[in-house]
């Protein structure tokens, strides 16, 4: 095989350094854009309120409050969470942002903004989840709608109507606290007693 | 580092663009692939795994990885290469290989800075496109297998090993990735049988660089298949970067001219004569490594933690030897594809991690 070139055509001398400082904990939210449409996925509605929904199907009040109501369940268990009301902001906007406090510690969670709905009128069971919309100029989200699982709707937030994927609904795994740490990285705390220098050289070969 | 230089700008090494594509870049895919035909082949052979110290209770783990195709990342095949002969596997780094940084992105900042202030010719090229393919490879794994957001993670012991995932941090940002940072021994185990981070938030998609043959034996490994992580390296590199994968290769493609001679401990079909090399199963950096000449162990040359879990024979094949110095070539691979070499060298026989890095130009 014959290239022209071997090696990289350009570094980003900005983005690449060596040193480092660990940034804090706040959990970004990661985008994929969905295109507009000709899209496999279900025809999906988003809503800002449960009135706003109510207007749009007069009948189907119930359903309405039970999705908005199974959203909230939803955006409750699994809103992306920061440590503290800077690094939430910073993705979210300032004042967008709710200090909560459960059995498993306390943090900070964007307000939910909306919630996304599909299959409302029909008889079989319809989908429902929490939409975060961001006010900050740092985002990438920014007047856009993103789920919890980290999909950015491409459009702007004004845009309503959307054929979803059905990895939009699938429910974002979450857990309510943790129970135990450290179950990793012992065999090098065992190993590294090896050794005359007393360096610690890492595990990588 | 430690008092002695790893980073040696003083020297480079030169290649003709013939050896790097035929001796280098082409056998390095293909021995690539010889690695996964075996790997194949053990992940369906209970003897085998067992050969290869796979922890019996997850075996199902392992090869369940590899029957879903579960993507990796990169991987480094050690060569011994004399700019003559074909160049000979020595090991295969597939899991937790490192010196990443300093091939991806100084070394070719160097040739950039000799080029530019005419020490070096024009026309120097760099067998080194490592990090523009890591940068595509992390589009891929987003786009393709929904790594939108990775967590990354190393011991908090090592300086270097941070580095190392730092930089892989950057270039999975640069391709759109979100990149939490947290340390192995940080990992939680979550009450719905998930993994978190120290926010408590759910690890789907992981970077550990940290090795599989330690975390299969460790508390949390039972957590594995009800965890659904996506780890990189997956968990089939447990077979992959094993040192039994050797003497596998050499049954599988015996004399083929990039493989050196290699056997299990107890195969008699091992010549008895000539000199091999004793290698423990799980070493890395060079470690437990005994010459054997003659039936017995002749020179220890190197010390370690590893051994307990078996060892396997490779012919003995000195290393090249440039002034006073032993070279070895490490040959990058993002995920099958050849991505560029480093260079590294030591006075002494074995490659360790203080070893000198030198940089490498094409003319």
């Amino acid at each position: 095989m014959s290239h022209s070139q071997k090696r990289s055509k350009h570094i980003n001398l900005h983005k690449m350094r060596k040193a480092f400082s660990l940034k804090p904990l706040a959990i970004g939210v990661a985008i994929v854009f969905l295109s507009a449409c000709g899209e496999d996925g279900d025809a999906s509605k988003i809503y800002v309120s449960v009135d706003d929904c109510q207007k749009e199907n007069p009948d189907a009040v119930s359903q309405c409050q039970a999705a908005f109501e199974s959203a909230i369940e939803e955006h409750n268990r699994t809103a992306p969470r920061f440590n503290s009301q800077n690094d939430c902001e910073y993705e979210f906007g300032s004042d967008r942002c709710q200090y909560v406090q459960s059995q498993s510690g306390s943090f900070f969670m964007p307000f939910m903004a909306g919630f996304i709905v599909s299959r409302l009128l029909q008889p079989s069971p319809y989908y429902s989840q929490p939409l975060y919309t961001s006010f900050s100029p740092y985002s990438p989200f920014r007047s856009r709608w993103v789920t919890s699982n980290g999909y950015v709707f491409d459009g702007d937030i004004r845009r309503r109507s959307y054929y979803a994927p059905s990895s939009v609904y699938k429910p974002k795994p979450a857990v309510n606290r943790t129970i135990n740490r450290g179950g990793f990285g012992s065999t090098v705390r065992a190993k590294s007693s090896w050794g005359s220098s007393g360096k610690s050289s890492g595990w990588g070969g | 580092m430690y008092g002695q230089p790893y980073w040696d700008e003083s020297a480079y090494y030169q290649f003709t663009l013939k050896q790097i594509e035929q001796d280098i870049e082409d056998p390095t895919a293909e021995l690539h692939q010889m690695c996964l035909h075996v790997v194949n082949k053990v992940i369906h052979d209970d003897s085998l795994m067992r050969r290869f110290q796979i922890p019996e209770q997850h075996w199902d783990y392992v090869a369940e990885s590899w029957r879903q195709q579960a993507p990796s990342l990169y991987s480094r095949l050690d060569l011994v290469y004399d700019g003559k002969h074909p160049a000979k596997l020595l090991e295969n780094n597939a899991d937790t290989p490192t010196s990443l940084y300093e091939t991806g992105f100084w070394q070719w900042l160097w040739l950039e800075q000799q080029v530019n202030s005419g020490k070096l010719s024009r026309g120097a090229d760099q067998f080194n496109s490592l990090q523009e393919k890591l940068i595509n490879r992390f589009a891929e794994l987003k786009h393709q297998h929904g790594f939108h957001q990775i967590h990354f993670s190393c011991c908090d012991d090592s300086e270097e090993d941070r580095g190392t995932v730092q930089y892989l941090q950057d270039c999975a940002a640069t391709a759109g990735v979100s990149t939490p940072f947290l340390f192995i021994e940080e990992i939680g185990l979550g009450d719905t049988g998930y993994f978190t981070d120290l926010a408590d938030e759910v690890i789907t998609h992981c970077f550990k660089l940290y090795p599989w043959e330690f975390m299969l034996r460790e508390t949390f490994s039972d957590a594995l298949p009800g965890a659904e992580v996506q780890w990189l390296e997956p968990a089939w590199k447990a077979v992959l970067s094993n040192k039994a994968l050797l003497p596998l290769l050499w049954q599988e493609f015996p004399n083929h001219p990039n493989l050196l001679p290699a056997f299990f401990e107890d195969d008699n079909s091992r010549p008895a004569d000539g000199k091999w090399i004793k290698k423990p199963l799980f070493s890395r950096e060079g470690a437990n490594i005994t010459l054997i000449e003659g039936g017995r162990d002749a020179i220890s040359l190197s010390d370690g933690p590893y051994g307990e879990e078996g060892f396997i024979y490779q012919q003995y094949h000195a290393l090249p030897k440039y002034a006073e110095n032993y070279v070895l070539i490490g040959s990058w691979l993002v995920d099958d594809e050849p991505a560029g070499i480093s260079v590294r060298e030591d006075t002494s026989l074995i490659t360790q991690d203080l070893s000198r890095y030198l940089p490498h130009i094409i003319l």
